[in-house]
């Protein structure tokens, strides 16, 4: 017989902001499905203690340009698939991703520089290639993300995509851009409780509704500042619990990004043999960020492996079981 | 409200209003209720009967209630003897006159005299994101009617991020040519959309601008809607559909629509020339949006602050405007129509020859790579900062008084002055010193530029690349001018800087600057914590230590050095919702620990409750947290019945067994430790410092740096604690580090602390 265990349960007042990623043709979109993330009330997989309405969702990411910093083994496994985003994106709806995050790279002044009407037409066809909703980023460099974003927001009109990233330097713009045309964004500060709900405050200043905005708190890699990030977020979460209403927005994490930069990811030449098989480390170092930062409250994981996807999906099945 | 004004737009709105209605009977009468009407290119119906009413007119027979909506808001002319406040006629008029002008413009659609055909010689050829299949139109024979919706996005997202600053709307023709041509480009400059109509005597700026040649459309930011006063509409349908669009407002929601452009659209009229009943009526439509209106005629004013965030009228008569040509006065037309609305210019780059930029803050000229050098020992230099009133000061005007340094041999010197002159309607005299110390790290950044120093005792050193790169001393002031409309652009809205080299005036402005820092080290002396309402928060540091927050009040500044009161003050007003957020001190609950309730509240909360009480004068009592980044560590000394004070740059062994870096980690991190505490360095001066256990009698040990860095300050503390030899009996690390050396000397010296009472 088991011993009876008091569970000691928490009673938070506040809430985590419900948020539906793209729309369907029912509300002016071209989306087969939507995502809807957000909407607990306690911290995350605690399902005895109060009621998490979506699980986690796990996005892909794509890039629009071949991605030549990439891990080999990121390479190798999507081929040349990596030279066409729609195609890219079609074959990372099959392997089981909930979103798709498309980065911009090719708009980077310093990379291919290409325009806001390539960046338009890169991202009708890849909302042709896949019915899964879209977060779009722009290639990190204020001015360009603007330009670029701006005309996505308007050729993607009604599809509610979600636009970033939005930070301190240019959020007008790209707010201004979601206003205009429907779309959330993704706001994204550098691991910093306060800078991300005051970011939060000068988004809802600019009028657009709390339920379109996600938020980024900067991912650390499994030892490059994980614990910071982790720290980061389990604070957000635990305002937005307690009642404070600029954290209570749903959190997503650029995972691949980070995970796959590491060098116990990237690169296999000149490391101790102890480090074991290169693919099993650069997938673990993948999932166990991600797996981490679910547990800090992260509702979407922006993973680059499908391998990692698998494995995520399990994880996050096995712990929303009942 | 002026009596004039009420009279002429309430009789311009019930004409309007009565001719819309002509014209609509007419109509209907030769066309048909079922007759559909359509602004081009827009899904707003018309938008400013959408906006204000929720009604959607499609076809002619919609615009009957229409109308009516628009009879209930007139009111009659006030008679000849009768003084009431007239603003809620007179705005109500406003209103109905913008109903009924976009009835007019709608009747015109249905019968094809819109957009307006352009009947005399001359073309428009429309930029626009549609193609017309309209031959007149094509052939440049028509006005622009109404923005398109693409154009609304396009432009109304630079609208709302800030790239665009704002709108006017030049209404009627201006007294020449050339005026009007100065006008529009004084718009463009600055990035603001420029919105045509209206007529004086059949001519207007639309023919003016034409006859000069001057390139109209969306790629210019100059729209030209029509020769009458009724085209105006477009521009406030323009605004009104942006906040349909921008503000997440719904049709019918009259109130909050204005509002939002009260709050957010930069818009203003310009009347240029004799101002009708109609342009009246249609000037109180504005008014009601916020939007103020500068007429370049003598009218009356409407001055005080209301439904317009400033000025509602200005008179500016043009002939009367200062200024040596016609084309100074359009300057300054246009400058007062922005400082009324309130736009805020952006400034993006600095001008200068050389490059700029932080990354050349720290560099250092040698005296062989000199050009010439201002200050230091040869020669005098000073900078001075001042508030002047709104009127007396031109924005952008650099001024070189006296010689340049071209005639100086090279690594030579001379004399000089730079006085930057402010204005702003949220300026502060007590912004003054802020404002001022940043001129050394604006123009540090400059490449070959080194600064050092403030006040008179500025040092400036331009080396001889950068003289060769033709830097000169007028790009002192356009480093000034740029930086300050970048960094402080919500507190300042002009700035005008003079340079002086001309011994007299440099001299005579040197006094000036001499009387106000007097005047300022007075001011800062006599403010204290009893004399405000407001301490300030300083959460800049929970990045790192996430419930620590900083309490700053006049008479203790942030342990970082980097932030005193006036600091926060106007970082506040700069960043609204920053880290520096004004903290009520409500109830004072202990005077003498300084424990406020507001105080406490505010921290509670900001500490994420970590922290439930703080005492501003006690290392003992709830002493304030830390994060790390403090200038000085003070700790008790239990057995010296004192504390002592160890600062950062001292690497030395203290009395308390640990050296700095250790101490750090007892006293950061946002803890409360009793009998711990960091703090900045210029808090030992305070009247304030640890008042509650002592005062600054209570320290036995303190750096040897703070003693010589500080030496004259410390001088005054001992005068003021009424024993002129105190700081020689405290001791420092070189006559004590442990507390078996300190108590002796403390002995020897009579130190203050051994008998005074106990700490604990």
């Amino acid at each position: 017989m088991t011993p009876a265990v008091q569970i000691p349960i928490e009673k938070w007042t506040g809430k985590v902001r419900e948020i539906t990623l793209g729309a369907t043709a029912a509300d002016g979109g071209t989306r087969a499905k939507t995502v809807t993330v957000g909407g607990e009330n306690t911290l995350p997989f605690l399902s005895f203690e109060g009621s998490i309405p979506h699980s986690p969702a796990v996005a892909l990411e794509i890039q629009d340009h071949y991605p030549n910093d990439w891990s080999p083994l990121l390479k190798e496994y999507w081929g040349d698939l990596l030279r066409d985003p729609a195609a890219w994106a079609r074959k990372a709806e099959e392997v089981g991703a909930d979103i798709i995050v498309l980065k911009l790279i090719s708009a980077h002044p310093e990379g291919d520089n290409t325009d806001a009407a390539h960046a338009a037409a890169t991202v009708k066809a890849v909302l042709g290639a896949t019915g899964l909703p879209l977060v779009v980023l722009g290639p990190g460099q204020a001015d360009k993300d603007n330009e670029v974003l701006v005309a996505v927001a308007e050729a993607a009109k009604g599809e509610r995509l979600a636009l970033g990233n939005c930070e301190d330097k240019n959020y007008r713009t790209v707010v201004a851009a979601a206003l205009a045309h429907g779309h959330l964004v993704v706001a994204k500060t550098p691991i910093d409780v306060n800078l991300a709900k005051q970011l939060n405050i000068l988004i809802t200043d600019m009028r657009l509704d709390l339920d379109r905005v996600l938020m980024d708190p900067t991912t650390g890699a499994l030892g490059y500042g994980l614990e910071y990030s982790y720290s980061v977020m389990e604070r957000l979460r635990i305002a937005a619990l307690t009642g404070d209403s600029m954290t209570q927005q749903p959190l997503i994490c650029t995972v691949g990004e980070e995970a796959w930069r590491a060098k116990e990811s990237k690169v296999n030449t000149g490391v101790p043999a102890a480090w074991g098989d290169w693919k099993k480390r650069g997938i673990h170092w993948e999932v166990l960020t991600a797996s981490t930062q679910l547990l800090a409250g992260a509702n979407i994981v922006v993973l680059r492996h499908p391998d990692s996807v698998a494995r995520i999906k399990q994880t996050i099945a096995s712990l929303m079981a009942e | 409200m002026s009596r004039y004004i009420a009279t002429r737009a309430i009789r311009g709105a019930n004409t309007v209003v009565a001719e819309a209605e002509a014209l609509l009977k007419a109509a209907i009468a030769d066309l048909g209720p079922d007759t559909p009407v359509a602004f081009t290119n827009t899904a707003y119906f018309l938008p400013v009967n959408l906006a204000f009413m929720g009604r959607q007119i499609a076809k002619l027979s919609d615009m009957v209630p229409a109308l009516e909506d628009a009879k209930r808001l007139l009111h009659p002319v006030p008679p000849e003897n009768m003084w009431v406040p007239y603003l809620g006629e007179t705005m109500d008029s406003g209103m109905a006159t913008l109903l009924a002008e976009e009835i007019i413009e709608g009747i015109r659609f249905a019968r094809g005299q819109e957009p307006q055909p352009i009947t005399w010689d001359g073309t428009y050829i429309p930029t626009a994101n549609f193609v017309t299949s309209d031959p007149m139109a094509k052939a440049g024979k028509r006005m622009n009617g109404p923005i398109d919706d693409i154009q609304l996005r396009a432009w109304g997202i630079q609208l709302v991020d800030g790239r665009m600053p704002g709108f006017a709307a030049l209404i009627g023709c201006a007294k020449s040519t050339e005026v009007a041509v100065q006008i529009v480009r004084e718009l463009q400059q600055r990035s603001i959309l420029v919105f045509l109509s209206g007529s004086v005597n059949g001519r207007s700026i639309i023919h003016q601008l034409m006859e000069a040649g001057v390139e109209m459309g969306y790629d210019t930011y100059i729209i030209p809607f029509g020769t009458d006063t009724m085209a105006t509409i477009y521009p406030l349908g323009f605004a009104a559909r942006s906040a349909l669009t921008f503000g997440g407002l719904k049709p019918g929601m009259p109130r909050e629509i204005l509002q939002y452009n009260r709050a957010r659209v930069f818009a203003f009229a310009i009347a240029l020339g004799e101002v009708d009943d109609l342009k009246y009526a249609t000037a109180a439509g504005a008014i009601n949006y916020g939007f103020p209106v500068v007429a370049d005629t003598v009218i009356p004013q409407i001055l005080p602050t209301g439904i317009t965030p400033y000025e509602h009228v200005i008179s500016m008569p043009f002939d009367d405007i200062e200024g040596k040509d016609d084309i100074e006065r359009a300057r300054k037309l246009v400058q007062r129509a922005i400082e009324v609305r309130g736009v805020k210019i952006k400034v993006t780059e600095v001008p200068i020859p050389v490059p700029y930029g932080s990354a050349f803050e720290g560099e250092r000229v040698r005296k062989s790579d000199m050009r010439v050098e201002f200050g230091g020992k040869s020669s005098r230099c000073f900078e001075y900062l001042r508030m002047a009133p709104f009127d007396s000061i031109e924005d952008g005007k650099i001024t070189v008084v006296g010689p340049d340094f071209d005639q100086i041999p090279p690594e030579g010197f001379m004399d000089m002055g730079i006085v930057v002159e402010v204005a702003g309607r949220k300026m502060q005299e007590d912004f003054e010193p802020v404002l001022e110390r940043q001129i050394h790290y604006f123009v540090n950044g400059a490449s070959g530029i080194q600064h050092i120093g403030q006040r008179d005792i500025t040092w400036i050193r331009i080396s001889k690349a950068a003289a060769d790169k033709g830097f000169k001393l007028e790009h002192f002031g356009k480093i000034l001018y740029a930086r300050f409309h970048a960094d402080f652009g919500a507190i300042v809205d002009k700035v005008q800087v003079t340079i002086y080299t001309d011994k007299a005036k440099m001299e005579e402005w040197l006094a000036k600057a001499r009387q106000a820092y007097t005047h300022r080290n007075e001011r800062l002396a006599g403010m204290t914590d009893d004399s405000v309402e407001e301490f300030f928060s300083c959460t800049l540091c929970q990045s790192f230590a996430p419930n620590h927050v900083c309490v700053i009040s006049p008479e203790r500044l942030g342990l970082c050095g980097a932030y005193n009161w006036l600091d926060c003050k106007a970082s506040n007003q700069i960043n609204p919702t920053g880290p520096n957020q004004p903290i009520k001190k409500g109830t004072c609950i202990d005077a003498n620990f300084g424990v406020f309730e507001g105080v406490n509240s505010f921290v509670q909360q900001a500490s994420h409750q970590a922290v439930q009480d703080v005492s501003m004068y006690s290392i003992m009592n709830n002493p304030m947290t830390a994060c790390g980044c403090f200038e000085c560590i003070a700790m008790v000394i239990p057995e010296a019945n004192g504390v002592m004070v160890v600062s950062r740059e001292d690497p030395s062994m203290t009395p308390a067994g640990m050296t700095f870096s250790t101490l750090a980690g007892v006293a950061g991190g946002g803890l409360q430790t009793a009998g711990v505490m960091g703090h900045g360095k210029y808090y030992l001066t305070s009247r304030k410092y640890l008042s509650s256990d002592g005062g600054f009698k209570r320290v036995v040990w303190m750096s040897s740096f703070l003693k010589e860095s500080m030496k004259e300050e410390f001088k005054a503390v001992a005068e003021r604690e009424g024993d002129p030899n105190l700081i020689e009996k405290i001791a420092d690390e070189r006559v004590a580090t442990s507390v078996e050396q300190l108590l002796p000397f403390l002995e020897e010296k009579a130190h203050p602390a051994l008998t005074m009472p106990p700490l604990f």
